[in-house]
């Protein structure tokens, strides 16, 4: 029989064991975490020690190779708790060791996997820069081929956890004329004094998940060794960038869930007993109509997402499908956050009510793989074709 | 396997005909009857005028000539059982002495104050005699046919339940502190009864070797007429003091809330809400508590709720009789100095 | 080691194991039971009915007893065995996996539907009765019927001694007597108690661990023994509704206060208001 939309047993009970976790360790944390604006790192610890870093890893190196819908379970009830938390945790989860593992050699792996999963090294990606975001043929850090390695030279922007990283892959072009064809990954760890590497530059500081430190990485004629380079063939970077780009952009979809259900959960408990003109104002229409368009958009964009993750797990084709729920459930969350931002009136200005900082963290879903404007145009030039 | 003959025992399963006492665990601590115990016995009184049937006391203890004296004008018998083995409560002592009366008198119906001790024995003798229980009751009403219908709360008091009886007796229940009123014009004249005490040659397998106590004079929240309560608005566990003081003029004990309890600022035992206490005192203040589903359940059966917040919002408003959006740095001082004054003035 | 005489007899085992002798290992069961979260909904659907959203998860207090047994196996070495009776759900069991427990038994049972505390007592009871037995840990009382009479009960069926709402559990040596703090009004007693002893815990004995990922993957993937009414050697009359003492009449929404008053006066005022309206018009002062 096919189509069977539930949850099996063991998944609810993964979902518990989670929602628990984040509720103790994150949950009372959550509002001082991003008013701080530091990377919290006895919580990083804490986390670490209860294993979900190495979710998506071989055993052999500390982790627990669980499937794709366990780990979207995880992380939509990661990002229940702090959005920014969850940013770092996913990064080093997901983009900041998939290609470690996936091209490094074994002694990358144990130099670099195997404390990253424990939480001892802290990785990311780097894409963006100044002048490139979904535009990755815009890339200008370069990679000049040298004898036994690499150079690489030039300036990444937005890098979650930059200011902190102990290593990062790096998506460089060996020859900007190549535009996509030219775009390759290189493992880059942080400069020491016994070996060359990245540079923390600028720290930024951002509108939401400000508990996540993001900055500028910066690579002065870095040297790295052939091992460094990750992949098997030259000029194949926007190919393998395309392996995880699914599970990126339904991850970011998990996010814009656990963000849309807590501003509305937070609006609904609001609503239920602010009085206005001698009634709760959840038995005015105006506030009922907001709650139904959520639950409907949002009831869509889960059971889309999931059947997403669902794909993935099965190895069916789905990256159209991946960039649909994406959009989708990012626009249902910033209708969300905008609408608790109302329904807590004029309380929704002060900072000692939650919905300002949902609907701060909830912007960044719209650059997270892929700005609307540029799905938009893509998937609306693919729908035409057909 | 189990003895068949310990699930029929025909003694109990006789038709309802209904035996003619109603009794009450006149649990006492040093010698003195604890006040539940005395409400319970008012309300019995009034029970038994529908019943027709005669209230009695069981008191277990040593030294106990005070507490008979006090028991004597609000029951018909008083059974008593005084032996130093029994100066502080074990379950396997108590249930070796009351079992027995039990199975000898058969009461139609035992109830007991919802109170450690309560909590701790009867459960174990309602096993023990194969027969109903339902525990912490906040209301109890007797048909004129002796069949006791207990209500109490579950899920934390987001629902009640009335609660029925089998055949078995007696019907057992234990009940919370403040649900009856001392009826303080009974004027009966019990008759006592000394039971003699029933020992086991073998050495216990369970003794009390310490008791600490709690700090400060004042009954536990479970116990407390009155309790004023602090949340986190108190902001620190040096301003527990405001409390302290205000607790002094009205005689109160101090609760508090899961989140100062989990900062570390008060002890686990002051906690009021599903994980701590449910507390049914005749008035209750509370002071900076949002008011948090956990918390208000267990405040559900307070006579006489107050709250004071600087939120206007806060959720505690909803569930309180009397309300002040107020700063309780402000407020407690000069509630403090007031009670003082009005209360003065009475005396 | 088995359990001694009680007053149902049931004839003791008193197999000895060297092994006993040699290393103070502990066999430690843990009651539990799955209930709705607290945050659930829950709302009379009818006198009999109710209508529980469904969101389930471990008791409370049953937490801090998988605990308190997970810490005595770390010292002593020994098993730890969740246990509960229920026909639908194994939450609380797989979070006692999750925890660091070693097995996990459901005793589940189509005739068990409808039956009071006691009779799951009983069953329970019967399961523990043959197996070899140290401790058995319980909550205080479960989070949804706050009953509290499963423990005591259980522990009365096996003959054993029963110390509740424990906040302090010192073992120095399983053979010996261990020492027990219990908390009564306005403080805390102090007990010393045979093994086997079943004791059910309260909040402030300890902090439950959080579930590593690792023993999380273990718990989703462990096998649950099941355990039928047959295999204690019960009959279906003995259990169910028509062997329950106690039912539930009716159920009740919880009684709604009047509108709150709001005090609208300025400081000072409004106190002197206050003070005015408790002592005469809600008397309590």
């Amino acid at each position: 029989m096919a189509l069977d939309f539930g949850f099996a047993e063991e998944q609810e009970f993964f979902r518990q064991t989670v929602r628990d976790a984040v509720n103790r360790l994150i949950m009372p944390r959550a509002q001082e975490l991003d008013e701080k604006e530091e990377f919290p790192w006895d919580l990083w610890k804490e986390f670490a020690a209860l294993g979900y870093l190495g979710l998506r890893h071989k055993e052999k190196y500390g982790g627990m190779e669980t499937d794709t819908i366990t780990q979207m379970i995880f992380y939509e009830e990661l990002a229940r708790g702090s959005c920014g938390f969850a940013m770092s945790a996913i990064m080093q989860i997901l983009m900041g060791t998939y290609f470690i593992a996936r091209f490094g050699n074994e002694d990358i792996k144990q130099r670099i996997l195997v404390p990253a999963i424990k939480g001892e090294k802290i990785g990311t990606i780097c894409f963006t820069e100044d002048q490139s975001g979904s535009d990755l043929g815009g890339t200008r850090t370069l990679a000049t081929k040298v004898d036994g390695g690499w150079r690489i030279n030039g300036r990444k922007q937005w890098i979650t956890n930059g200011p902190i990283a102990d290593f990062a892959t790096v998506m460089a072009t060996i020859d900007p004329k190549l535009g996509l064809k030219g775009l390759n990954f290189y493992l880059v760890e942080r400069k020491t004094e016994n070996r060359d590497g990245f540079v923390p530059g600028q720290r930024l500081h951002k509108l939401g998940s400000r508990c996540s430190v993001t900055g500028e990485l910066v690579f002065d004629n870095v040297f790295v060794p052939d091992e460094n380079f990750l992949g098997e063939e030259i000029g194949k970077g926007v190919q393998y960038a395309g392996e995880i780009l699914n599970e990126v952009r339904v991850m970011t979809g998990m996010n814009a869930l656990a963000i849309a259900k807590n501003a509305m959960d937070d609006a609904r408990e609001f609503a239920n007993n602010r009085i206005a003109f001698g009634n709760p104002i959840s038995k005015y229409q105006l506030i009922r109509e907001k709650f139904a368009k959520f639950w409907a958009w949002y009831e869509a964009s889960r059971t889309y997402l999931y059947k997403c993750a669902w794909m993935i797990q099965n190895n069916i084709p789905c990256i159209h499908d991946c960039m649909l729920a994406k959009y989708h459930s990012t626009e249902m969350c910033m209708y969300a956050v905008e609408e608790a931002m109302r329904i807590y009136g004029g309380n929704a200005f002060c900072t000692e009510y939650p919905p300002q900082r949902y609907w701060r963290d909830a912007k960044f879903l719209l650059y997270g793989g892929g700005t609307h404007e540029v799905l938009c145009d893509y998937l609306g030039r693919i729908y035409l074709k057909d | 396997m189990i003895p068949q003959s310990a699930f029929r025992n025909p003694k109990f399963e006789r038709e309802c005909k209904m035996s003619n006492e109603i009794w009450v665990f006149a649990e006492q601590r040093d010698g003195k009857v604890r006040k539940v115990a005395f409400e319970l016995l008012s309300a019995c009184a009034e029970f038994s005028k529908k019943t027709g049937q005669e209230v009695s006391a069981i008191l277990l203890g040593s030294g106990l000539q005070e507490a008979v004296k006090s028991l004597t004008p609000s029951v018909d018998k008083i059974y008593c059982v005084d032996d130093p083995a029994l100066t502080s409560y074990t379950s396997d002592a108590y249930l070796m002495n009351i079992a027995p009366m039990v199975k000898e008198h058969q009461p139609s119906i035992l109830l007991g104050g919802a109170t450690s001790t309560g909590k701790d024995l009867f459960p174990r003798l309602a096993m023990h005699l194969q027969t109903g229980y339902t525990p912490d009751c906040t209301g109890l009403t007797v048909g004129e046919d002796g069949r006791l219908v207990a209500k109490r709360p579950l899920f934390g008091g987001k629902i009640f339940a009335e609660m029925i009886f089998s055949e078995a007796k007696p019907q057992m229940a234990t009940v919370r502190n403040n649900t009856f009123i001392v009826n303080p014009n009974l004027s009966k004249s019990a008759k006592l009864i000394s039971v003699s005490p029933k020992t086991d040659p073998s050495p216990p397998k369970k003794k009390i070797i310490g008791l600490e106590k709690a700090s400060g004079a004042r009954l536990d929240i479970t116990e407390a007429d009155i309790v004023v309560a602090a949340g986190r608005g108190i902001k620190g566990p040096q301003h527990f003091k405001l409390m302290e003081d205000l607790a002094e003029v009205l005689n109160a004990s101090v609760g508090t809330t899961r989140a100062v309890v989990d900062e570390g600022w008060r002890d686990v035992k002051d906690q009021i809400g599903k994980s701590g206490k449910n507390i049914s005192a005749k008035l209750y203040m509370a002071f900076g508590i949002s008011g948090a589903i956990h918390h208000v359940l267990g405040i559900g059966t307070c006579k006489t709720v107050v709250a004071v917040d600087t939120d206007p919002n806060a959720l505690i408003f909803n569930y309180a009789d009397y309300a002040i959006v107020g700063d309780l740095f402000q407020i407690i001082p000069a509630l403090t100095e007031e009670l003082k004054r009005v209360l003065a003035a009475d005396r | 080691m088995g359990f001694g005489h009680s007053k149902f007899g049931f004839v003791s085992d008193f197999d000895i194991r060297i092994s006993d002798l040699l290393e103070a290992k502990m066999d430690i069961f843990v009651l539990v039971k799955q209930v709705p979260d607290p945050e659930a909904i829950v709302k009379v659907k009818s006198d009999t009915e109710l209508d529980i959203e469904n969101k389930y998860f471990t008791s409370f207090f049953d937490e801090i007893g998988v605990e308190a047994g997970l810490k005595l196996k770390e010292k002593f070495g020994g098993k730890v065995t969740v246990l509960t009776v229920d026909n639908r759900r194994v939450d609380a069991l797989r979070r006692g996996i999750s925890m660091g427990a070693d097995e996990a038994i459901q005793i589940t049972d189509p005739a068990l539907e409808g039956s009071d505390q006691f009779t799951i007592a009983r069953v329970l009871a019967s399961y523990l009765k043959e197996k070899p037995c140290d401790l058995i840990l319980a909550g205080r009382q479960a989070m949804d019927d706050d009953a509290g009479i499963v423990g005591p009960a259980v522990a009365e069926l096996l003959g054993i001694p029963h110390v509740n709402a424990v906040v302090g559990l010192d073992v120095e040596d399983p053979k010996k007597e261990v020492k027990v703090t219990r908390e009564v009004e306005n403080g805390k007693e102090v007990l010393s108690c045979t093994l086997p002893a079943l004791f059910t815990c309260q909040k402030g004995l300890n902090t439950p661990r959080i579930p590593q990922v690792m023993n999380v993957m273990k718990a989703m993937k462990a096998q649950i023994k099941k355990v039928d009414l047959a295999a204690l050697g019960l009959s279906p009359a003995e259990v169910g509704l028509s062997s329950a003492k106690v039912k539930v009449q009716k159920y009740l929404p919880p009684p709604k206060r009047p509108p709150v008053k709001v005090i609208k006066e300025d400081f000072p005022d409004n106190v002197k208001t206050l003070v005015k309206l408790l002592k005469e018009e809600a008397k309590v002062i």
